[in-house]
């Protein structure tokens, strides 16, 4: 094995017997796909299959670059070490005062160590991506892809913690046992509903910010656009018919907050794939049971009585909030065509939308937003979790209510306006960077006003840190590489290259 | 899992339990009555399901329902009770209780009513109806002779533990199980 911190610009690809043949089973050639997230032309339906192979191509890039880089983030010193001498006050016997004060004073663990900027990433890898149940050593790679995230965009240390764990108890246990060395926690990938039992049971018990991005980072991100949609179209969000497509950990609680935002509960309807969700499904008594959750926005929600499919739910409805399946046949254009006039709808599936932007316009749709950034609109996580946890780890928060939740959705879509809000920009793009310091800025100041922070600094300070934090990672991504100390991207192995 | 109370009804009963918008009426149930509370008597063992494999629904427990029900309502020694809905639910049975007296040869008090299904539609629930539907079911089980009420539960049913936990009921016996 060669460390690749030693390699210099040469391809060289670590590879191992077991990782070729995993390679020659995979179907497709390794092809160069250019930088990621480019915007390409908006894509016809017909073309579903090319960018099915693209993806196959960025998997294949992405094996060889982690066989080459041999993980995506590291620990470095944030201290000076002039010389061996300095270790007395980074180590024995100096450190030892720290930790008397710190014994104390719990609370100084935030000041006096990397406690207040770092994260863990807790996952039991139950629900990885699209993949599945693939269990915590496979979700190992997208928790460090999280972690790179985390610190590129929010300045935030996160360490990847998949778990092995037998029950929803243990998992609690389990992060309970570990927070002393965290700032927050960020529930990873988790499957639903247990990822709702998991998360309240922790923020119940931790004093520090517990998220799941599956939960409220897509909640968030949609409810932001779809204020700005709502404004856009001049509608209030206490006046709409609203249908929520697919009920699992994104959609339950986007209906959550907009119910706290004063979305008339009789005017929402969740649409699963046993139809209209309402109190007297056949499957009722059951989520009682097994999700209560959903069983208490089944009691609360779909006034009028609606029951059937997507298509009656549809029928007059002024939003679809579709967090479902990737299959762009889910929503046909008729169903847009029987919503009430400029229809505003949301496909979030990845990778595939529940409906194609193009078809869902020509059928009438007002405003159309995807999960995809090479559509107008993508509805990202990334646009929300950095800044939150700025925010609430600036603040040095004990907890994320839907308070914040909220306000850091206001404020994405404020941003948006400030830039000008048009039926293409409900939200900004990732490279639209500066709304972003300015959401974890509103967190921040949410934090105070709600009387869980521990640091109460103002908004321009929060501001001011904001800024200088999430800024700071691409300069120091740029400096490492600069010095060479992150060896420069391997060129493409060409196909020939691979054994035969 | 049995639980027991007391069997005496609370004094004030009162005729229809008032919630925000909410009431019902409750009364015996009648032959007529059988086509609608089969489906709510299939959604409560549906529900038992839920908590143990033993616990299956059988094919046929539809027929079966019907008829349990008809025989308890010939049978002097059952009670059924239909709780009908008011407003738009008026007329409309959203739910029922189910009960025998069955004689104890060995213990006194010498006869037990035991509650074998109560069921509320989802909507009816939590608003203290389900506590009305027990006192006057216990009333009709003490007219009835019983000493003692109890109730039948799946044991892993926590809701219905509770429910019959905050009214004093505490388990007295247990069922366990195996499969052969
Ligand atoms: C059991 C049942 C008849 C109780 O009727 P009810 O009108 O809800 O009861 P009340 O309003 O008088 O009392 C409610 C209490 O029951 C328990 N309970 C009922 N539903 C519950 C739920 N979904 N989750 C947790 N507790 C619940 C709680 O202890 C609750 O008290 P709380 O509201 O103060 O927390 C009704 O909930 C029902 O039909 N449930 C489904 C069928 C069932 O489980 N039957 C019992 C087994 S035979």
């Amino acid at each position: 094995m060669t460390n690749p911190a030693n390699v210099s610009g040469k391809v060289l690809i670590n590879r191992s017997p077991v990782l070729d043949a995993f390679m020659a089973e995979s179907s497709v050639a390794p092809v160069a796909t250019g930088r990621m997230g480019r915007r390409r032309s908006r894509p016809a339906p017909g073309t579903a299959q090319k960018r099915e192979e693209e993806t196959d191509a960025y998997g294949r890039r992405a094996v060889e670059l982690s066989a080459f880089y041999q993980g995506k983030i590291e620990t470095v010193p944030k201290v000076p070490v002039r010389s061996l001498d300095d270790f007395a006050l980074w180590y024995t016997p100096g450190v030892a005062e720290v930790s008397r004060a710190i014994h104390a004073h719990p609370d100084l663990s935030f000041s006096l160590t990397g406690r207040w900027n770092t994260v863990a990433i807790v996952t039991d890898g139950s629900r990885v991506l699209g993949l599945g149940d693939i269990g915590p050593r496979a979700a190992l790679p997208v928790m460090e892809g999280k972690a790179l995230l985390f610190k590129f965009l929010g300045g935030v240390d996160a360490i990847p913690i998949p778990i092995q764990v037998s029950s929803p108890d243990q998992f609690i246990a389990t992060v309970e046992a570990l927070a002393p060395a965290f700032g927050g926690i960020n529930l990873e990938d988790i499957a639903s509903p247990k990822c709702f039992g998991i998360l309240e049971g922790l923020s119940k018990r931790l004093s520090i910010p517990v998220w799941h991005d599956d939960q409220l980072g897509t909640a968030a991100a949609t409810v932001a656009g779809l204020l700005n949609a709502l404004e856009l179209t001049h509608r209030s969000v206490e006046e709409v018919r609203t249908v929520l497509l697919g009920a699992g950990a994104a959609n339950l609680v986007t209906a959550r907050l907009l119910l706290a935002l004063g979305h008339d509960p009789h005017r929402l309807t969740l649409v699963d794939q046993r139809g209209v969700l309402h109190a007297e499904r056949d499957d009722v008594d059951e989520l009682m049971v097994r999700n209560p959750w959903k069983y208490r926005l089944a009691l609360r929600t779909n006034g009028g009585g609606r029951s059937g499919d997507l298509a009656h739910a549809l029928d007059g409805a002024d939003v679809l909030l579709a967090a479902s399946t990737p299959d762009p046949d889910t929503v046909k254009p008729a169903y847009v065509r029987s919503m009430a006039p400029d229809p505003i709808v949301f496909a979030l599936a990845n990778p595939v939308p529940e409906i194609w932007p193009d078809v869902a316009r020509s059928a009438g749709a007002a405003i159309v937003a995807t999960g995809r950034s090479d559509f107008p609109n993508q509805v990202n996580n990334s646009l929300v979790f950095p800044a939150v946890f700025r925010g609430v780890l600036d603040a040095r928060a004990r907890a994320i209510p839907d308070e914040v939740v909220l306000v850091a959705a206001r404020e994405l879509a404020a941003g948006t306006k400030r830039r000008g809000l048009t039926p293409h920009h409900l939200l900004p793009t990732m490279e639209e960077s500066e709304v972003f310091p300015e959401v974890a800025a509103a967190v921040g100041d949410a934090a105070v006003r709600l009387g869980i922070a521990r640091t109460k600094l103002s908004h321009e300070e929060f501001l001011d840190r904001a800024r200088t934090l999430m800024g700071r990672s691409a300069k120091l991504v740029r400096a490492l590489a600069r010095a060479r100390l992150t060896p420069p991207m391997p060129r493409v192995a060409r196909r020939g290259g691979r054994r035969r | 899992m049995s639980a027991t109370g007391d069997g005496s009804a609370r004094p004030g009963t009162s005729a229809s339990p008032e919630g925000p918008g909410m009431s019902i009426h409750l009364r015996p149930a009648r032959d007529a009555d059988v086509p609608v509370l089969v489906p709510l008597l299939l959604r409560l063992k549906r529900l038992n399901e839920e908590f143990d494999p033993l616990l299956k629904v059988r094919d046929d427990a539809d027929e079966q329902a019907r008829q349990v029900l008809h025989a308890n309502l010939a049978d002097p020694k059952a009670i059924v009770l239909a709780a009908e809905g008011v407003g738009a639910d008026k007329d409309r049975v959203v739910g029922f209780v189910r009960a025998v007296v069955r004689e104890r040869p060995f213990y006194v008090p010498e006869h037990e009513g035991v509650i074998l299904d109560i069921y509320l539609l989802p909507l009816y629930r939590r608003r203290g109806v389900g506590e009305y539907l027990l006192r006057e079911i216990s009333a009709a089980l003490k007219a009835k002779g019983a000493g003692v009420v109890t109730a039948e539960f799946p044991a892993q049913n926590e809701i219905a533990s509770r429910f019959y936990a905050k009214r004093g009921f505490r388990p007295i016996t247990a069922i366990h199980a195996r499969s052969l």
